[in-house]
């Protein structure tokens, strides 16, 4: 009895493990907009990596915040430097899950993700509305969500509180492909 | 036994397996990433540490419009005047002619100082694979001196004469997120001294350093020793200690200092006064930098 239990275990770890198929994007692309009427702050990362576990529906991001590109170049200094801190904080990671997600379903679905984002220290759960698009083999992820400025600990000077918008439009867009180990 | 504890282990392992799952993905990530995170932030804003230049050089398209001013007060208990009693203002345009170099020209009002410089970005400091413990900046400026200020009246003041040319080698070194130092070995050719016999050439070394006090505002301090100063009248070391404020587009220093000289050549041999609070010794020293950026980033790519 113990024996044939033991076997079961063991079969269903390897059924577990083998399973676990992945799919990863190495250049992802996230973009964030502040919007006021002082000045409009636009900034993009075409390096963002984001790999899904296509069985468990778990999903995790990881970002540079120094490869943000802005149209100013000195915005790009006052950004790692004075507001993201980004020698402290390097990286900002989510990992969630793709809630009720079925990877085998062709074409296009919309899922909500509902995960842990991290930056400048601070984790917060958010839950994000996005669009899945499978063909054969490769997914794509894209969306957009609002984020607010002050639920990361970032501190802006009140001279510059008019130029910076208190909800920031953030932009993704993920091509994900086969990943073997 | 034996078999229910092997059991107990499997089942320990397989939930270990289930349960690391999300932090696995971001571990995976983390290593396709490692190549990359070799990031350190300029060890200063600004191109200048107080009066002298950092290692800094601004971005390609980047046209900044700097003003230098500084004021002090002439000994004496009954001054009139307004403010301040003297006033000389350096304004002056850098533009990032690359990322790498800088271009800048300036007039003095006080002491009617014509200068430009060229500055070449050699090494940024880099952590990772391509290690690189130091920002190198390479600084070659050129004065030309228009004054007919009675000190010199005794030269020929042929226009050769009056030209000056500063080289340095700045050095500097993020060492923490918030502290920064530089070092700034320096060669100043100034023929136009205040007697033929004073030195034409100079060797000094700059001391500048950085502490940040917050994400916008910063403690920096700057001094020079000249090792050969010149002899026909005393002068000393340029000193300053100052705040620098970095907000958008606008940059602004404030600073004490005793020297009133804003060119490399000048503040470095010949800064007359000692650094003290007496009249007219401290100077007030205010720069604001106003950046253009004339290409978008964005759109370069």
């Amino acid at each position: 009895m113990n024996k044939s239990f033991l076997a079961l275990l063991i079969i269903l770890g390897f059924v577990i493990t083998q399973n676990s198929e992945k799919v990863i994007a190495r250049q992802g692309q996230v973009s964030f907009f502040s919007y006021t009427s002082v000045e409009n702050i636009k900034a993009e990362n075409n390096q963002v990596s984001s790999i899904i576990d296509l069985q468990e529906g778990t999903i995790a991001v990881d970002m540079l915040m120094n490869a943000f590109i802005f149209e100013k170049a000195l915005m790009r200094e006052h950004f790692n430097e004075s507001y993201i801190e980004s020698d402290i904080y390097p990286k900002a990671t989510f990992e969630g899950k793709i809630l009720n997600f079925d990877a085998n379903i062709q074409g296009t679905q919309v899922k909500m993700i509902k995960g842990v984002f991290k930056m400048h220290g601070v984790s917060k759960e958010i839950e994000i509305k996005t669009k899945i698009e499978n063909n054969n083999d490769s997914y794509l992820l894209s969306g957009v969500f609002e984020t607010f400025v002050e639920d990361y600990n970032i501190n802006i000077p009140p001279l510059l509180a008019g130029n910076i918008a208190k909800s920031i439009e953030v932009n993704f867009k993920f091509e994900y492909l086969p990943y073997d180990n | 036994m034996t078999i229910k504890k092997t059991a107990i282990a499997c089942l320990l392992l397989l939930g270990s397996i289930q349960m690391s799952t999300a932090q696995d993905l971001l571990e995976i990530l983390n290593k396709e990433q490692k190549s990359i995170t070799n990031y350190v932030p300029p060890a200063f804003k600004m191109t200048r540490v107080a009066f002298g230049h950092s290692t800094e050089v601004r971005s390609k398209g980047v046209l900044e419009l700097f003003t230098a001013t500084r004021f002090w007060n002439l000994p004496g208990d009954r001054s009139q005047s307004f403010a301040a009693d003297k006033i000389t203002t350096r304004i002056a345009l850098e533009y990032g002619v690359s990322d790498r170099l800088s271009f800048g020209i300036g007039g003095t009002t006080f002491d009617g100082l014509f200068d430009s410089y060229f500055k070449y970005k050699l090494w940024r400091q880099q952590k990772g694979e391509k290690s690189m413990p130091f920002n190198v900046a390479l600084l070659q400026t050129g004065s030309y001196n228009s004054s007919s200020g009675s000190i010199y009246s005794g030269l020929s003041g042929d226009f050769s004469e009056r030209l000056a040319f500063t080289s340095q080698v700045l050095v500097s070194r993020r060492m923490s997120s918030k502290f920064s130092l530089q070092l700034a070995p320096t060669f100043v050719h100034k023929p136009l001294g205040v007697s033929n016999q004073d030195n034409k050439n100079f060797f000094a070394l700059g001391f500048g350093a950085r502490y940040k006090l917050g994400p916008h505002l910063a403690l920096v301090s700057e001094y020079y020793r000249t090792f050969n100063p010149i002899d026909s009248f005393d002068t000393y070391d340029p000193f300053a200690i100052g705040v620098n404020w970095e907000l958008g587009d606008i940059l602004i220093q404030l600073m004490l200092t005793n020297t009133r000289n804003m060119v490399e050549d000048t503040f470095i041999t010949q800064t007359r006064n000692n650094f003290n609070f007496k009249d007219p010794n401290l100077h007030f020293g205010f720069n604001a930098t106003y950046v253009f950026h004339l290409s978008n980033k964005l759109k370069n790519k």
